[in-house]
């Protein structure tokens, strides 16, 4: 008997292990085993023409202490992700015109959803040309209405050019956001709602004492979400400036790809991505302690 | 049992595709030839390369052409995964860059073996491409900047000639400047604005591309000096914000007095412009005869499993022939010297205008500017033509940009 | 109980909905008009319409290539992402020594980001011999944590007696997910493929740096290309850009439930 079960028990763990292997290898291959390897090309000197050699830290000395560039592009992307609980703020906005019992709520819903499937390739070019000084939406509209009379230069201003990003990258992300909220927000039970009314409490106190702290996971996921989008933003960004003027609109993901692949110095790129992996440990962990820990959720 | 046979099966799929990729890559006898840009070229050259593998049998040539800025990145990744384009054609300094981190063959032996391929282009161009002292590249197409003068914009402005030194430079510029007419235009990148420097005695390295030499009161003058006429309208501030396209494009409205750039921008200008003729535009060069050249050449990389036959490629396209029928087609002078000689005579004779922008292109060789020999050129450039560009904009001041330049480019020059 | 007017909000919903809607609709008409698309001022309904952009488009760039290597790609990593998150979604179900460390081990991948690992992901790639290959493209997204995590949880949810069942009957594993619970998770394996249609489809970063030659591009690739090849933007360009976006807004728009459950359960998830 026991040895059919221990038959038996092989068996199933020889089938668990087939059928994880592939997914496993896949992760392992593209995940861990990149990670670590990154780790260890940023402390060696390598190129495709020389042999590695072990060289420190020298790397990490370069891109703190003599790469203005690196500091540029932790700047803007640390700004970028500053900027999402704007377009988090905005969301919950929509999110609860959208939640309640509003004739053609789902209607609206799709319609501030709809740019988030969209290809970011194609999200670039089309803010590119609202963008334009010529054919563009916005400048016909502030030339039009006479607010100014020359057109404005918005992605090759030095000061304009990021935020105009960023504005792209809401339009996308916006609906993403909504969705989360919403999902949210329907999770409240409405008996809380109902007890608080009938005790009088006005609606701002609703909002502030019932309705935001039980979203605090679909916020902590929001936040978590943005600072992600930051460092995906590559598409958005080399389709409409290229990190240009200079380096405005540089953020680290695109001064990776520049470095990597553009001056082909894959071991100092290979630094500057462990460094921008620690950042979003670090921005997580420190929206995990924001959110009151264990990912914002509500059991204590 | 069906999932064994199930995974049997994946596993042999994804071992055949696995295994089948390099497989197909073996072929012998087979080169790759990497091009700047030259898509519209793709006619001629696929007769070029049929030319070339006709007479040598088991031959193929691949060709891969690739916009100017993607070929950094795609010959990157080539090296990356150990297969390198064999012949490459590179603009500029990159050709340098590439000699530097050891990816280019040495050509030096080569020429010494077959002294009339060296004999056959112009030497002063050829240098372009010698790094410590050794050849990697040969010529394919060469140019150099020069100066561009709206003849119509400046008889409104009462001059007839094209300026003489920096001061008439600027004081041109600043008479045809009004309205939505600006004086000058120049193109930046790949150093093409320093003939602008130059004429006036400032240069950005010692003779050992050792030191900064830039930061000193004269190149102050002239960055003050610069910024105030882009401030004023009389420098169009595309100059300092465009790449090809845009200044080339305002130049070709017409409303531009002078534009520095370098030869080949004059077809593309022609094309958008039908106000260019004989009496509208003139050719000269800059004051001082200084130039900063941008031609393109021909290397053969290092990891390239065929050199000889790269080489013999390299030989066949440079070569009178097919050279002749290149710069005919693409109206571009290659650094061999018969062969430009010809086409000069051409031009002289079908188009006088074109004649005199190409003549342009092989005089005064010897007062070549923008192209030290720097193994890390990009890199150089890059910690220095933001601080230029902020002087040139107005954010910084021309002192402090260029102390902050100078600590840049130090910096890089510390870490070659 | 006095309800609050809706018109304020449906006004600023209509606004909302407007602003959102701006971007597609210039986009459109710029591709349809008949004007100079860099005159001043641009007319904000297309000037004598034509739909010549769209058949420059055909004839400038080849179209039906790139969306061919689209199709196939995505193709592979739909077909991919079933067979082995189905797997491994499967295996999560059972009991087994260190099953704990497993899902924790996918947990942390889920915070690797994929821009963490571009230059060794090519690098090992290009080991593999796969560079510039509809394989070597479609590899890394060959499986996916969020949907391992919804097949698990949609396997959970099957009856046990269903499954004692079909072992008493005598079906093998594969037989037993194939037969019974895949058809009663119908609604994960749509989210899947729909999921892994969108990230396939929309990969810009990983296609740019695996593939080489332009016949092998995908249509983010060839969009980008375009716009750097027509240095000056045409209206071809935005028929281009429309042409390409009908697909994925036409798959979402179809299956919208299943593509925000998909998000909503994935991102509760992790």
């Amino acid at each position: 008997m026991t040895s059919w079960y221990q038959r038996k028990r092989t068996r199933e763990l020889a089938l668990v292990a087939c059928f994880l292997a592939p997914a496993l290898t896949i992760f392992f291959l593209y995940r861990l085993l990149p990670l670590g390897w990154n780790v260890l090309l940023s402390f060696q000197s390598w190129s495709p023409l020389k042999a590695a050699a072990w060289i420190g830290v020298d790397h990490y000395e370069e891109m703190l202490l003599d790469d203005d560039v690196f500091w540029d592009a932790l700047t803007n992307t640390l700004i970028f992700i500053g900027c999402s609980p704007i377009a988090i703020a905005l969301a919950l906005a929509i999110a609860l015109l959208v939640n309640s019992d509003l004739r053609g709520a789902a209607i609206y819903r799709t319609i501030v959803f709809l740019s988030y499937p969209l290809m970011t390739v194609a999200v670039g070019i089309i803010w590119r040309w609202l963008y334009d000084e010529r054919g563009g939406f916005f400048n016909y509209v502030l030339r039009s209405s006479g607010v100014i009379d020359q057109p404005v230069k918005f992605l090759q201003s030095f000061d304009w050019a990021l935020p105009c990003v960023i504005a792209a990258d809401f339009w996308q992300v916006l609906g993403f956001y909504m969705i989360i909220l919403l999902t949210g927000l329907q999770s409240i039970p409405q008996h809380l709602y109902e007890a608080a009314r009938v005790d009088g409490v006005p609606a701002s106190a609703r909002f502030w004492r019932i309705t935001l702290p039980l979203l605090r996971p679909s916020i902590f996921l929001c936040i978590v979400v943005g600072i992600l989008n930051s460092f995906t933003s590559f598409d958005l960004v080399y389709v409409m400036t290229n990190g240009g003027p200079g380096h405005a609109t540089e953020l680290l993901i695109t001064y990776i790809y520049k470095v990597g692949f553009g001056q082909s110095r894959f071991d100092y790129a290979a630094a500057l991505t462990v460094v921008q992996f620690l950042l979003l440990v670090v921005l997580t962990m420190l929206a995990n302690r924001l959110a009151g820990g264990n990912a914002g959720s509500l059991e204590r | 049992m069906q999932r064994r046979q199930l995974l049997r099966s994946a596993a042999a799929f994804s071992a055949a595709t696995v295994l089948s990729a390099p497989a197909i890559a073996q072929t012998p006898k087979k080169i790759s030839f990497l091009t700047w840009n030259l898509v519209h070229l793709e006619a001629q050259i696929k007769g070029w390369i049929g030319g070339f593998t006709a007479s040598r049998p088991g031959v193929e040539v691949e060709w891969i052409d690739k916009k100017g800025p993607e070929v950094p990145v795609y010959y990157a990744t080539q090296l990356a995964a150990g297969t390198p384009p064999d012949v490459i054609d590179i603009q500029g300094a990159l050709g340098l860059e590439y000699a530097a981190q050891g990816a280019l063959a040495d050509l030096t032996p080569r020429f010494a073996a077959d002294a009339a391929i060296k004999g056959r282009y112009d030497q002063d161009y050829l240098a372009n491409w010698v790094f410590e002292g050794k050849n990697y590249m040969v010529p394919y197409y060469v140019s150099k900047t020069l100066l561009f003068w709206n003849k119509t914009r400046f008889k409104e402005a009462g001059l007839d000639k094209p300026p003489a030194n920096f001061d008439e430079i600027l004081a041109a510029a600043d008479k045809i400047k009004g309205g939505d007419k600006t004086g000058m235009l120049t193109l930046n990148f790949d150093w093409l604005y320093w003939p602008l420097m130059m004429m006036n005695g400032v240069d950005l390295l010692s003779k050992d591309l050792k030191t900064p030499t830039f930061k000193t009161a004269k190149a102050e003058e002239v960055l003050t000096r610069l910024a105030a006429a882009t401030k004023s309208g009389a420098i169009n501030p595309i100059s300092w914000t465009g790449r090809w396209v845009e200044p080339n494009e305002a130049f070709a409205t017409g409303n531009v007095g002078m534009l520095q750039a370098h030869a080949p921008a004059f077809f593309w200008i022609k094309g958008k412009g039908p106000w260019i003729n004989g009496d509208t535009l003139g050719a000269a060069q800059m004051p001082g005869n200084w130039a900063t050249p941008n031609s393109h050449g021909l290397g053969i990389s290092k990891g390239s499993k065929q050199p000889d036959l790269a080489w013999d490629f390299v030989k066949y396209l440079t070569d009178s022939d097919v050279a002749m029928q290149f710069s005919r087609v693409a109206s571009v002078l290659t650094g061999n010297k018969t062969v430009d000689k010809a086409i000069l005579a051409k031009f002289e004779k079908d188009d006088p205008l074109a004649f005199q922008v190409l003549k342009t292109q092989v005089e005064h060789t010897d007062k070549m500017c923008g192209n030290w020999r720097l193994g890390n050129d990009s890199r150089v450039k890059d910690a220095f033509w933001p601080e230029f560009q902020s002087a040139m904009l107005g954010r910084k001041d021309a002192k402090t940009a260029l102390a902050d330049a100078e600590r840049r480019v130090a910096r890089e020059l510390k870490r070659a | 109980m006095r309800r609050a007017p809706s018109w304020p909000r449906h006004a600023i919903m209509l606004v909302v909905s407007f602003l959102m809607l701006v971007p597609f609709y210039w986009v459109v008409k710029t591709s349809l008009t008949g004007e100079n698309i860099y005159a001043y001022p641009p007319h904000i309904v297309p000037v004598d319409p034509h739909l010549f952009h769209y058949v420059d488009v055909w004839y400038l760039i080849p179209f039906p290539r790139y969306l061919l290597n689209s199709v196939i790609v995505t193709a592979m990593a739909i077909c991919g992402n079933l067979l082995f998150n189905t797997a491994a979604g499967y295996a999560l179900t059972k009991q087994f020594p260190g099953r704990r460390w497993v899902v924790l081990l996918f947990l942390s991948c889920m915070l690797i980001p994929f821009q963490a690992t571009i230059i060794p992901a090519y690098l090992i790639t290009s080991w593999l011999g796969v560079l510039n290959s509809y394989l070597g493209t479609a590899l890394p997204l060959l499986s996916t944590i969020i949907c391992i995590f919804i097949f698990k949880a949609s396997f959970e949810a099957v009856p046990r007696s269903l499954i004692d069942a079909a072992r008493v009957d005598g079906l093998s594993e594969w037989r037993i997910i194939v037969r019974i619970m895949l058809p009663l998770s119908k609604s994960a394996i749509a989210t899947n493929v729909i999921l892994t249609f969108i990230w396939s489809w929309n990969a810009f970063l990983w296609p740019l740096i695996v593939i080489r030659t332009s016949e092998m591009q995908t249509l983010p690739l060839g969009l980008a290309r375009f716009l750097s090849v027509m240095e000056d933007t045409t209206g071809a360009l935005f028929a281009f850009v429309v042409m390409v976006l009908v697909p994925g807004l036409t798959i979402f728009l179809m299956a919208q439930k299943e593509f925000i459950r998909g998000l909503t359960t994935g991102a509760t998830k992790g």
